[in-house]
């Protein structure tokens, strides 16, 4: 058992690592969709961004990653004002038109994306002093991922307290669930909605921004992300903070653990795995915690 | 929570993640091109966009080096480049193909990044009769063929080239490491015949989900646990960067030698790498700084037109120009696409900044194969002959 701990030990925490990058993703398409009902398909592009913003700002210095960080933002909160807003016209007319628009986006930002950075997959390099490997109980693990794990895992326990333990949250909650009850309420609603598609591509795109080291900019990113997230989505469940935490950590560690364990079956434990938890919780893992 | 809002929801999303790519093929035929003088049309198929236009760029570059280092002209005939673009997948290049040979009526085709493309293609030119004097793609299992030529070498020959070598200097089990698609399996096998054959011992056989896999850790953390004394691996383009910056970051590089074919460090994807990539063995049959006079005035022409060192996808290029220069020239006034095609039966012996090389019966090269180092050099990472590795073709 000992010796089992520490083989897969290293695997592990980066599945941690990986599965909080997953969160910082997935918490805001499972958001918009669960509360907006918007399949937001160019929610990848946002992490694409916010990747390309850490790679042409950040210079290895800290001052370099604080203004990524700002920038990387901004982009976030105007891309995702600027999603809603497209897609607000299209909120009556069904998934697909709005799959079909936001995908358009996506391909057309990719071109454009790939037309200023180039065709190359883009390395950027961390902060000085995050920078070289660590030795955990005598594996080598790079220094700025167990940084990540520090940083994302703060975010999403912000996040969590933000939505779960606030008012403004519970007035986020109620929205996702009733819509109509909120706005008989005397609230705008449109306001809470474009105010969570905001909140949510500016996670995506600090993502981005943060997880340029791990999972660097290149043309093609945008997709994987994306597929990650909806898995993500699919297996934690809609609209809930928990639901995509629990998804990205459970998928966090099939990609990396599992992979580890049955690297034959590499190519498939992704949707297997999404598979899985189809069939035994339809409704996503968060029905396992919160029964309503 | 809602389930009736919730399942149409759900099976958008199950839908949208599972629908994100589609592919279609086709068949087609080619014809023919003739002139007697005047200029002659020789198309240039090389990728000017998506994940390979990087490889397309040197291959232009070194087509159009030889031109201007020879007046525009091939064999004493004015030449018309007609360039198109490969794109990234079989059915952008195989488009690009048959514009080239059917609207453009070209003598003679060059190029062909993607071993899809050519693939997709082989019917085209065989049927057509039109020689394509490829300069990059080469699958193993494209044999036989009558117009189409190579001046690069066949998938598997870097770990062809590598395996005795490895098998003789590695004291210890290696493990095999590479991305799960054609060109990986190839280069795998080619390694592992003449590895076992001079008796190396696989301590697993491993492949990456691609291009899906980004994330090396679990790979890495399986190679570090078998205790293999060296890796064999393949990985090109961006998932080239990402492996060896991993296999640095998590300790792996100084431990387990690693070995691999070349284009894990050739060109771009080295400057990406950076230090990370300081110690790693790659087989190639050509690198910048050999020690030959066509070579030293290769480079020196290169590098003053683009300011950079020439990759070996520049390098074969060149050489398909001077192929294609040496063929028009003994086809003489009778120059056909048929023609043509036979004269590059009998081209013979090429000078190429690789050295000396000449098509075998199966169109493609006879080559000395290189071992490189990576090395810190100049501010930078460079790769250095430090062996070589005999005779393939």
């Amino acid at each position: 058992m000992l010796d089992w701990l520490d083989a897969n030990l290293v695997s592990m925490v980066d599945g941690v690592a990986y599965g909080l990058l997953l969160f910082t993703l997935a918490v805001g398409l499972s958001l918009v969709f669960g509360m907006m009902d918007v399949l937001n398909l160019a929610h990848g592009t946002l992490y694409l961004l916010g990747a390309y913003a850490a790679y042409a700002l950040s210079d290895g210095s800290w001052l370099g990653l604080l203004v990524a960080v700002v920038v990387g933002l901004l982009v976030g909160v105007a891309g995702g004002g600027l999603l809603a807003a497209l897609t607000q016209p299209l909120a009556s007319r069904g998934h697909l038109d709005q799959a079909l628009l936001t995908l358009g986006i996506a391909f057309i930002a990719a071109d454009v994306l790939a037309a200023v950075f180039g065709s190359e997959v883009l390395p950027t390099a961390p902060p000085n002093g995050l920078t070289g490997s660590a030795s955990i109980l005598g594996h080598n693990y790079p220094v700025y991922r167990l940084a990540f794990i520090g940083i994302a895992g703060a975010l999403a326990a912000l996040v969590y307290l933000l939505f779960e333990r606030s008012s403004l949250g519970a007035l986020v909650r109620a929205t996702v669930a009733d819509r109509d009850m909120v706005r008989a309420g005397g609230i705008d609603t449109r306001k809470v909605m474009f105010g969570v598609f905001a909140f949510g591509a500016a996670l995506a795109t600090l993502g981005g921004v943060l997880g340029a080291p791990i999972l660097a900019p290149g043309p093609g990113v945008d997709e994987t992300v994306l597929v990650l997230s909806l898995v993500v989505v699919v297996v934690g469940g809609l609209g809930s903070v928990p639901g995509a935490l629990l998804g990205a950590l459970l998928i966090g560690q099939v990609q990396t653990l599992g992979v580890a364990l049955m690297p034959a079956y590499a190519p498939f434990l992704l949707f297997g795995a999404m598979l899985v938890v189809l069939a035994w919780r339809p409704d996503g893992l968060v029905s396992l915690v919160r029964r309503a | 929570m809602d389930a009736r809002i919730r399942r149409p929801q759900r099976l958008a999303l199950v839908a949208a993640a599972a629908a994100m790519a589609l592919t279609a093929c086709g068949g087609g035929l080619g014809s023919e091109a003739d002139s007697s003088s005047g200029p002659v049309k020789i198309g240039l198929l090389v990728p000017q966009s998506g994940v390979y236009k990087s490889l397309g760029d040197d291959m232009k570059n070194g087509w159009e080096l030889y031109l201007d280092q020879h007046d525009g002209q091939l064999g004493g005939r004015e030449v018309d480049t007609v360039l198109a673009d490969e794109g990234e997948t079989a059915d952008t290049g195989k488009s690009a193909a048959d514009r080239l040979v059917k609207q453009e009526q070209v003598l003679a085709v060059t190029g062909v990044v993607s071993s899809a493309t050519m693939n997709g293609v082989v019917d085209l030119f065989e049927t057509g009769g039109v020689p394509l004097v490829g300069s990059n793609a080469s699958p193993t299992t494209l044999t036989d063929a009558e117009y189409i030529w190579r001046t690069s070498y066949v998938n598997d020959e870097p770990g062809k080239a590598l395996g005795a070598y490895v098998a003789e200097n590695v004291d210890g089990p290696v493990y095999l490491l590479a991305a799960d698609y054609q060109a990986g399996i190839d280069e795998v096998e080619g390694f592992k015949e003449t590895f076992l054959e001079a008796g190396g011992e696989v301590a697993d056989e491993v492949y990456t989900p691609f291009p899906t896999t980004t994330n090396f850790q679990p790979f890495l953390a399986n190679l570090q646990k078998s205790g293999a004394e060296a890796v064999f691996t393949f990985y090109a383009g961006g998932a080239a960067v990402d492996f060896v910056k991993q296999y640095d970051a998590f300790g792996l590089a100084g431990k387990v030698d690693h070995y691999s074919a070349g284009f894990l460090t050739e060109g771009g994807v080295l400057d990406a790498q950076g230090a990370a990539a300081e110690g790693t063995f790659t087989a190639m049959n050509y690198n910048h700084d050999l020690d030959n006079e066509t070579n030293q005035e290769f480079v020196q022409a290169y590098e003053e037109a683009y300011g950079m060192k020439p990759t070996t996808y520049a390098m074969a290029s060149y050489d398909a120009a001077q192929v294609l220069d040496k063929a028009i020239e003994s086809a003489g006034d009778d120059l056909t696409s048929e023609t043509l095609n036979a004269a590059i039966g009998e081209v013979g012996e090429i000078d190429s900044p690789r050295g000396t090389w000449s098509f075998n019966d199966n169109g493609t090269p006879v080559q000395t194969w290189y071992l490189r180092e990576v090395q810190a050099a100049d501010g930078g990472m460079a790769n250095v002959v430090v062996d070589e590795l005999g005779e393939l073709g």
